[in-house]
């Protein structure tokens, strides 16, 4: 493994010391080339109070490649596909290395709150999504609700008591 | 036709990249760029993994466009240290340009977007466009003269 590039140490300082609200995103300890992700569900949208879990991963050739990134926690969405692949420009034709890691993320949440089911890549959601649009969005809520609302894996530090 | 089987053995290794797998077909894609092309092509589209094909039909169809001529890099204007700001930074590698006791600071035609040198040349090569604005700098009015350069050489060394 060659040695980690200087804007690779820099944009995970940031993530870290200035993170984007709503975002987290943790390098492994050992392949700091790989992040363990959460995008919080936007507000008003049907996945509002979800938390969802993505893999994203820096390919040797970043940033002239993009990240590749993909949702883990299961989601009912048309352009994510049930292996948690995203169908979105930044992440392929137009990427540009002027991008980072924040904005491919904040771009990922803006997908979350404006489904595009005339550019699907689960086909089936997507057809469901033009044909009764309410009946989606319920669909959608009530996935968030059952895959994207668990409680947390358990922290280091021990389970919390239940205090508000 | 050894190409093919060195592609088939490195489609099958799963530990090959996207990237990888570019560089491979674009090889194949200008060394063999004799009668039977399109045969080759329909070969691969089926050898490629599902998700990959699609990339790879509108790699095929846009491949013309990719990257901007050999010696287009070198022939952008240099931004004098003068010219900088303490907190001036690349894009592409998000370092301090002044950092660098003797940096090589390029800006790109129309819309003078600032990049080093070393990562400009690297981002062209690939596509044409201002990694900032997506301008399209092959687009600008100074085209620069390809006569002299030889493309035919960079490909020579994979032959």
């Amino acid at each position: 493994m060659t040695t980690l590039p200087k804007r690779i140490i820099k944009e995970t300082e940031r993530l870290v010391s200035d993170p984007v609200p709503g975002i987290s995103a943790e390098p492994h300890e050992d392949n700091l080339r790989y992040f363990d992700v959460s995008i919080e569900g936007p507000q008003q949208s049907a996945y509002e109070n979800g938390v969802f879990r993505l893999e994203l991963f820096l390919p040797d050739e970043y940033p002239m490649e993009p990240p590749k990134v993909r949702f883990l926690t299961k989601i009912y969405h048309p352009n994510i596909d049930r292996l948690g692949r995203i169908c979105l420009d930044v992440l392929k034709t137009n990427w540009s290395p002027a991008l980072q890691i924040r904005t491919v993320l904040l771009s990922i949440q803006a997908l979350l709150a404006t489904p595009n089911p005339n550019d699907p890549l689960a086909n089936d959601v997507a057809e469901d999504w033009i044909a009764d649009e309410d009946a989606a969005i319920a669909k959608a809520k009530h996935w968030t609700a059952l895959y994207a609302c668990r409680p947390p894996p358990p922290s280091p530090t021990g389970p919390s008591e239940t205090n508000n | 036709m050894n190409m093919i089987t060195n592609l088939v053995h490195y489609i099958l290794d799963e530990h090959s990249t996207r990237t990888g797998l570019r560089s491979q077909l674009n090889e194949m894609f200008f060394s063999n760029s004799t009668s039977d092309n399109s045969a080759l092509f329909q070969v691969l589209t089926q050898l490629i993994p599902e998700e990959l094909q699609q990339e790879w039909l509108e790699w095929i169809s846009d491949g013309e466009k990719r990257g901007v001529p050999e010696g287009f890099s070198d022939s952008l204007p240099r931004v004098a240290t003068t010219h900088l700001s303490p907190d001036d930074t690349c894009a592409i590698c998000c370092c301090v340009y002044l950092e660098d006791s003797y940096p090589l600071v390029v800006k790109l035609p129309n819309c003078n977007h600032k990049f080093d040198l070393q990562c400009i040349t690297l981002w062209l090569s690939k596509s044409s466009t201002c990694p900032m604005c997506r301008n399209d700098v092959m687009s600008s009015k100074t085209k620069i003269d390809t006569s002299m350069v030889e493309l035919e050489e960079d490909w020579g060394m994979y032959g």
